[in-house]
């Protein structure tokens, strides 16, 4: 279908690529592509990563069904695939609020034509997290007992453990994402409800639209506590990867006791969440032509927040080395020896490649306005984040204080699947996300175009 | 989640067990797939109660009784206390008056208890393979001892293993009364015939060593192993530990001179490795040292250096100075060890070998046996316990000739290699189900009292030779008491009721011979030197000579210092392996004079030049479910003229790779192991050293002891801990630990909650080995602990770190968290519907432990320090309002030890053993550093060596 | 064009209201079913092949617990009668009673009689009759009016919850070792202090007495 906005280049304005956007041609631009009959692209899109859906389904049946030994995990390796996909989850998710909220409260124009799909991203992403912790455990039909319930075994969760400020800060964050995300849709449900056809249509919309009229009065609660839920959810943003941080850090073994894991995760998490962002904002441009509203401008500003993430990652490992060298401690030398010649050595180079050498390419500007480039980039640093995640795990174990215990992990097929699989049902949900609701936020926009003078 | 009931359940009932067990495995499922809610309480099945018809005496459904019987290795007896309840046997102890067990067992003795309930043990008379009846087996009997008593021909052979036991001795007598052509044939596959030679060579008669560790202050091993698994293990242990503890009198020194290592040569000062060929020319240098005035041995220098040091340390320790010969050496050499140690006046005993009848008979040889059956000469042949069809050395071919006989009956525990040879098969009654008798290497007698009543319709050695001798009415009872009932005297009844109480037989020990001064033994020339490689058999530390391959507990159990499992590998030293262009886990074959064998490769310092060592017991193909087809059958290419050591074998790479199972992959980290293990000098002692890891100040609370109650605590000495893994093995029967089979393994995973580690402090050219028994440290600020989030890992009011399994949801992150990586984790539920093999048979279930649970899968599980016997002990003392006594309890692993390194206690109590080896100067905590508190904790190993002297030759 | 009717406002706010307090009311509901006799079988009596009366022999006849439940003070199960313990009575009397048919038949034939639990503790709690008795915890306080019941029914609930009740403060529920076995014992009014007294003079410790491996190994 062709474009309501044709993009033109050079862009007129900074956000927007497009000679006028009237307020009616902007929301028929975002609008439409949700009540256009389905594309091919979109079918071909859904019935390639249906598969992987139940293929996830699957696995976790037969996880349950034989139990978690399925997994390449051993008496020393006793944490793997499962550990490292919650952390990297956890991290994509994190992005999405973190980058609205942050960019709301530092009143960045930009933020509206990525806000709206980066936190359905994170609710995506948060959901999927929630499901590896409890499948992680040995007894998942247990798991609940993490939560405290009154019982009739007179008995509460630890509160001293790490896991269980997971278990709140998952809940929480979730929770939190939903309601941010769904207060900022509120208008745009309602333009739906408004433009749709069909009498169901008019229901569901209606109904979640919660009766928006777009008096004065519901802008001026909307942005209140817009802006309110933003104030809070940025500490939390920040709670919750640091709490994952914790998981490691607040243990005894060499390579996780390290009191720079908080915010190292922090960043680690916005890093390959903005790659995942730039990523879908890809796809999204692409398949509902939004060329004139995510334009090169905006991959150029993300991709130098990019840039600044991967120096501040190559930092903290530095000061991982260092520490381990200046602390002095045999085993913490032994296991920084260990990353760089031991058994994990070609995976951990790898790493280092993804997340502080390739981004490098950010400097040139050409780069950064490189779409192919730019996703290569992003691609890479996904998979170099989850490296990191699951080599923070297998060195400490494989390599502690006790050299009889040393033993390396050994992929199998199981781990590959639940390493795949849920990125196929994170597409899926992305995919009915498209159909159900406007990619991009259409007052945001309506609002950018006039301030740019497009409208 | 535990499937023992502790109901009383009658006698062979016991299998029959209330529906709680299967229905929980259900549960289990369904739980797992996520159909049943949470609520444990749901659907439950309601259990049955059975009791008595008849209440037996003295059973209190649930308690443990414990009474004294004796178990055989290679013949031989140790005395052992089996703990038996609801009359199922589960657990063995040593028995403390038994001259060879001393209160401790080895691996073989703890997994006696295993073997009792193997489903695989033949349960039926087999008819050429057809199951028949006793009844059939009688019958078909008549005729063939008709002829027997007819024939004029030499027709009847009986053939078994080494026997000692008194009443079988006095039944031979009778038989071949009976019978005057008839012929008894013995083999065992584990022998002393080149020491018994040696003797004959220089006293005249076949007589039988002793040696009296605890007396020696220098002890000289020429290829053998006193310490490592065997008959006499536990008496040596005991006797090597009275020497190995800096305050006790006159600290020994040990030099080891070996073509393979053993345990011996691990705890050894200085060791040496040799060529088994030159073992020889190594007993003629000390010899000469003494003035034998022989020729002069050819030695390499670095090694005449070394005899040169150990001879003279013998010559200043006159009476005290002792040489052990190993099974490799050659008979001349042997004699010559008898010459040297009575020049010595060693303290060693000779007495009169116990495997003779009182008639002075002796029993023939196994390769007569099959001369005999290749003439053709032999008619009927009847195999008793024994297992000729696997262990017979290659070159005799029994298996061939043994089908010249017609009528072949074998009497086995198994429907092993024999009976498969044999056209009857009668199966045996197993050790604990047996009344028998037995003599030790020291010659004790004990009595074999059954534990229970036969599982299956089986009979004993002694029941089969009654029916041959016409008796075929008399019970094992009546025939054991015929033996003792003359030598009791009157008051019989009581003899016999304190004999068993006692489990020994007092006043039966051997005394020791006097057969006057040795004769010095002619020897030959030196050999010729030769470039192709020997391969050195040995039994195997875990299977011992096959006799136990099907057994898991031990197939399971780490071989002390390689730490191989389930399997064997052909070791080789660096150098050879890079020769033959080897690396670990190639797959060859060994080819010695056309018989040939495949097996894997694994390379180990320590292993004499030129030399392959490969230990025996393994390869089985009729074990059972568990033994079949594990590792490579060393027998193959076993000769009767040289059973220990294949000259000139020719050793191909297949091109195949095969992996090594070990529980242990890193030995050798130099920074870790000065850390983990630090190695004293005696000389050194007593010397002002740093204050204890373990006392360094640490910002977290005190947690202080409990004022009233316990706190227990253990402290392991390494000095003496000599690596044999009897803990481990006493652990797992006490603890219901299941074995996790070799896939498992392969994967990185283990169940053993008590692992041996072992440290090398050596190069790879002089390894210097040391042991460390892993246990949970119990640490007072245990890092487990913090971090499980729903409290399964927790400590009580007396120190112990529990683990609560029924609250366990399987985080792992306690086991992630321990410093010392002691948990264990149900990845599967190896003992929970998920066994290997066929574990998880019902027969299996009487042997757990009714105190301990069963572990669920998904469920972490680490040591308890035997919690059920603390608690057990706490109940017993607050039920008659007095305290727990000072050293009452006694964990698994504590009560197996043969040397005693594991003390455990209360640290209130002033007086415990536990306190006492705490003042100790050697003692300090594992990575105490982190400030774990750890209640386990260590004695420094302390090694003896000669002031001034240095192996290789500086 | 109108799509709601008017009510729909007030729906809506229900239904906003509900998503908070359902979550906490499922709660409440679920935990009161976990401790309801659905779950515990308190109160539950289980058909017996023999129609066995406490209330007669214990309560009628004034048998002692210890007639039948033999290893009640040494061991940790208290023990079912043998048969021939059945039948040192009843091979004299009621020796045709119908009732007792299972019983004669089980020594005929030397047949066990199946028992079906009354009193049943998971598989991992490793509770101790002979340390209860021996400690002053009488058999009603937990087995309850048992010279009472025609039909032998579980008298708590037997949850951990109720167990810890004890073993949290016991002085409330020991009395003295001679009325141990005495059924029909009912606490004094000062039990507080005379438990308390009794406490001390059977050195009942009971820092520990909460510890996990007390009942789990």
């Amino acid at each position: 279908m062709s474009p309501v906005l044709d993009p033109a280049l050079p862009a007129p304005y900074r956000w927007i690529a497009s000679e006028r956007a009237s307020d009616v041609e902007m929301t028929q631009a975002i609008a439409d592509p949700v009540f256009a009959p389905v594309g091919r692209a979109w079918w071909i899109a859904v019935l390639v990563s249906l598969p992987f859906v139940l293929w996830f389904i699957g696995s976790i049946g037969w996880l349950f069904y034989k139990g978690i030994g399925i997994w390449g995990i051993n008496s020393t390796v006793v944490w793997g695939v499962a550990i490292a996909n919650y952390v990297w989850w956890i991290g994509i998710g994190n992005a999405g609020t973190l980058i609205s909220s942050m960019l709301l409260l530092t009143r960045q124009q930009w933020r509206g034509s990525i806000n709206r799909f980066a936190e359905a991203m994170t609710l995506f992403a948060v959901a999927i997290a929630g499901i590896m912790p409890i499948i992680h455990v040995g007894r998942p039909i247990y798991a609940y007992w993490l939560a405290p319930y009154p019982n009739t075994m007179a008995l509460w969760p630890q509160w001293r453990s790490a896991l269980v400020w997971d278990f709140w800060a998952i809940i929480s964050y979730l929770l939190f994402s939903i309601m941010f995300w769904y207060v900022s849709l509120i208008p745009d449900l309602a333009t739906m409800r408004d433009r749709t056809r069909t009498r169901a249509g008019q229901v569901l919309y209606g109904a979640f639209a919660l009766g928006w009229r777009g008096s004065a009065r519901h802008w001026n609660r909307l942005k209140t506590l817009h802006i309110t839920m933003a104030a809070l959810g940025v500490p939390l943003v920040c709670s919750v990867h640091s709490i994952v941080g914790l998981d490691f850090a607040a243990s005894l073994m060499p390579g996780w006791q390290e009191s720079i894991f908080p915010p190292y995760f922090v960043v680690g998490a916005m890093y390959c969440g903005f790659a995942m962002v730039i990523i879908l904002a890809l796809a999204i441009r692409w398949g509902l032509n939004l060329q004139a509203i995510i334009t090169a401008n905006h991959f150029e500003v993300m991709s130098r927040i990019l840039l600044m993430a991967s120096i501040v990652m190559g930092y903290s490992y530095a000061t991982e080395w260092f520490m381990a060298w200046y602390g002095g401690q045999h085993s913490d030398r032994s296991v920084v020896v260990f990353e760089f010649t031991g058994t994990y050595a070609p995976l951990f180079w790898a790493l280092l490649f993804c997340n502080v050498v390739l981004p490098q390419a950010l400097w040139f500007p050409a780069v950064r306005r490189s779409l192919p480039a730019l996703f290569v980039i992003c691609v890479a640093i996904n998979i170099g984040m989850w490296l990191e995640r699951i080599l923070i795990i297998w060195n400490t174990l494989s390599h502690d204080y006790m050299p009889s215990v040393w033993r390396s992990f050994h992929f199998t097929f199981w781990d590959w699947s639940f390493l795949i699989a849920p990125l196929g049902l994170f597409a899926f949900l992305f995919l009915l996300f498209v159909r159900l609701v406007p990619a991009v936020s259409m007052f945001d926009m309506r609002e950018l175009s006039h301030k740019e003078g497009a409208a | 989640m535990s499937p023992v009931n502790e109901l009383p359940i009658k006698g062979s009932q016991f299998f029959e067990r209330s529906s709680g067990a299967l229905d929980r495995r259900q549960a289990l499922s369904l739980l797992a797939t996520g159909i049943a809610t949470g609520l444990a309480a749901c659907s439950k099945p309601t259990e049955q109660i059975i009791p008595y018809v008849y209440m037996p005496e003295r059973v209190v459904p649930g308690q443990a009784l414990k009474f004294a019987t004796t178990l055989p290795l290679s013949g031989f007896g140790r005395g052992v206390i089996v703990t038996s309840i609801d009359g199922r046997p589960i657990k063995v102890e040593g028995n403390p008056r038994h001259p060879c067990s001393l209160g401790a067992t080895d691996v073989f003795a703890e997994a006696a208890v295993l073997s009792l309930y193997d489903p695989d043990r033949s349960r039926t008379p087999l008819k050429s393979g057809e199951i028949a009846s006793h009844e059939a087996f009688r019958l078909a009997m008549q005729p063939q001892l008709r002829q027997m008593h007819a024939s004029s021909r030499k027709g009847f052979r009986r053939l078994t293993r080494r026997v000692t036991s008194p009443t079988l001795l006095r039944q031979i007598d009778d038989l071949l009364q009976q019978f005057p052509k008839a012929a008894w044939h013995a083999y065992e596959p584990v022998d002393e015939d080149s020491a018994q030679a040696g003797a004959v060579l220089a006293y005249g008669r076949p007589l039988q060593a002793v040696p009296r560790l605890e007396r020696a202050t220098i002890v000289v091993t020429l290829d053998a192993d006193p310490l490592g698994q065997g008959p006499d293990q536990l008496r040596n242990a005991r006797g090597f530990a009275a020497r190995r503890t800096p305050h006790a009198q006159g600290f020994s020194r040990i030099y080891s001179i070996e073509a393979a290592p053993t345990l011996t040569g691990a705890k050894a000062d200085h060791r040496i490795a040799l060529h088994p060929i030159l073992m020889g020319e190594a007993a003629i240098a000390i010899a000469n040292s003494m003035g034998a005035g022989l020729r002069q041995a050819t030695l390499p220098d670095n090694v005449m250096h070394f005899v040169r040091q150990a001879a003279a340390d013998l010559l200043a320790n006159r009476g005290a100075g002792l040489v052990l010969s190993g099974h490799a050496l050659s008979p001349e050499a042997s004699a010559l060890v008898h010459w040297i140690n009575a020049r010595l006046q060693a303290p060693v005993d000779l007495i009169e070998p116990s495997d003779r009848t009182a008639g002075g008979r002796e029993a023939g040889t196994l390769s007569h046996l099959t001369r005999d059956l290749q003439s053709g000469t032999v008619d009927q042949l009847l195999v008793i316990g024994a297992n000729p069809g696997y262990d017979a050395p290659a070159d005799l071919e029994f298996a061939r000739h043994s089908a010249q006989a017609s009528f072949r009956l074998h009497v086995g525990c198994y429907v092993d290699e024999t009976a498969a040879l044999s056209t009857w098969h009668v199966p045996q009654t197993h050790e604990l189900e047996a009344w028998s008798d037995l003599r030790s290497c020291d010659g004790t007698a004990s009595i074999v009292q059954p534990l229970i009543r036969p599982l299956y319709s089986t009979r004993t050695e002694h029941e089969i030779l009654a029916l041959l001798t016409g008796r075929g009415d008399a019970s094992s009872y009546d025939l054991v008491q015929e033996t003792w009932r003359p030598k009791a005297g009157a008051g019989f009844e009581d003899w016999w009721t304190r004999t068993l109480h006692d489990g020994i037989i007092a006043g039966s020990t051997s005394a020791a011979a006097t057969p006057g001064q040795p004769a010095l033994p002619v020897v030959g020339a030196a050999a010729p030197e030769s470039s192709a490689m020997t391969v050195l058999l040995r039994p195997d530390p875990s299977l011992w000579d096959g006799t136990f391959a099907n057994n898991a507990w031990l197939q399971e159990c780490p071989k002390p210092l390689t730490k191989q499992v389930w399997g064997n590998a052909l070791a080789l030293n660096p150098q050879s392996a890079r020769r033959l262009g080897l690396t670990a886990g190639d797959v060859v074959t060994i080819d010695a004079d056309g018989r040939r064998i495949e097996t894997t490769v694994a390379v180990e310092p320590g292993v004499a030049d030129g030399v392959a060592s490969l230990t025996l017991g393994l390869g089985r193909r009729n074990a059972g479910a568990i033994g079949n087809g594990i590792g490579a059958n060393a027998y193959a290419i076993r000769t009767m003229a040289s059973p220990w050591m294949i000259p000139d074998v020719i050793i191909t790479k297949t091109g195949r790779c095969d992996e090594i199972l070990t529980t242990q992959n890193v030995v050798r980290t130099a920074e870790d192991v000065r850390e983990l293990y630090p190695l004293r000098e005696l000389s050194n002692l007593g010397k002002p050293k740093t204050p204890p890891a373990d006392s360094l100040p640490s910002l977290l609370p005190e947690r202080p002891l409990p004022d009233d109650g316990h706190a227990w605590a253990m402290v392991i000495d390494a000095s003496v801990c000599i690596g044999c893994n009897a803990c481990v093995v006493a652990c797992q029967a006490e603890n219901n630990i299941p074995v996790v089979g070799p896939e498992e393994v392969a994967r990185g995973r283990d169940m053993h909650w008590l692992r041996v580690d072992v440290y090398d402090h050596g190069s790879a050219a002089q390894p210097k080995p040391g042991f460390q028994p892993v246990p949970c440290m119990h640490c007072e600020h245990a890092p487990c602990e913090p971090v499980c989030p729903v409290a399964a890992s927790v400590h009580d009011g007396e120190g112990l770190n529990v683990q609560v399994y029924n609250r366990c949801v399987g985080t792992r992150f306690c086991e992630a968290n321990c410093p010392y990586k002691v948990r264990r984790f149900n990845f599967f539920g190896y003992a929970d519907g998920e066994e290997y093999a066929n574990l998880g048979f019902e027969s299996y279930r009487a042997q757990k432990n009714p105190e301990v649970t069963v572990r669920a899968r998904g469920v972490m599980e680490k040591c308890t320090y035997c919690v059920q016997r603390i608690s057990g002990a706490r109940r017993a003392a607050e039920r008659d309002d007095r305290p727990i006594g000072v050293d009452e309890v006694k964990t698994a692993c504590q009560s197996a030890c043969p040397t005693s390194a594991i003390t455990f206690g209360d640290l209130h109590q002033t007086d415990s053993a536990v306190n006492r080896q705490k003042a100790d100067e050697r003692h300090y905590a594992l990575l105490g550093h982190l400030g774990t508190r750890p209640r386990t904790t260590y004695l420094a190993d302390v090694r003896n060596p000669a002031p001034g002297f240095n192996e290789d030759g500086t | 064009m109108q799509i709601f009717r008017p009510g729909a406002n007030t729906i809506a706010t229900l239904l906003l209201a509900s998503l908070g307090a359902i979550p906490v009311l499922a709660i409440g509901l679920i935990y009161q079913i976990a401790g309801s006799a659905y779950i515990t079988d308190q109160n539950v009596t289980r058909n017996q092949l023999v129609p066995f009366s406490h209330e007669h022999h214990v309560g009628g006849l004034g048998l002692d617990c210890r007639y039948c439940h033999t290893s009640v003070e040494k061991a940790r199960f208290a023990g079912l009668p043998p048969t021939e313990t059945c039948m040192t009575c009843h091979s004299q009397i009621w020796t045709n009673a119908q009732m007792l048919a299972p019983v004669r038949v089980s020594l005929a034939e030397n047949k066990p009689i199946r028992w079906r639990r009354v009193n049943e503790l998971p598989g991992y709690v490793y509770f101790d009759h002979s340390i209860h008795i021996a400690k002053g915890v009488g058999c009603s306080t937990c087995h309850g009016p048992i010279h009472e019941m025609k039909l032998t029914r579980q008298a708590e609930p037997l949850t951990m919850q109720w167990c810890l009740g004890c073993h949290r403060d016991p002085a409330k529920s020991i009395r003295p070792r001679e009325a141990v076995f005495d059924p029909g014992w009912n606490p004094p009014d000062d039990q507080e202090n005379s438990g308390r007294k009794l406490l001390a003079a059977y050195q009942i410790h009971t820092d520990n007495l909460t510890d996990c491996s007390i009942c789990h190994r």
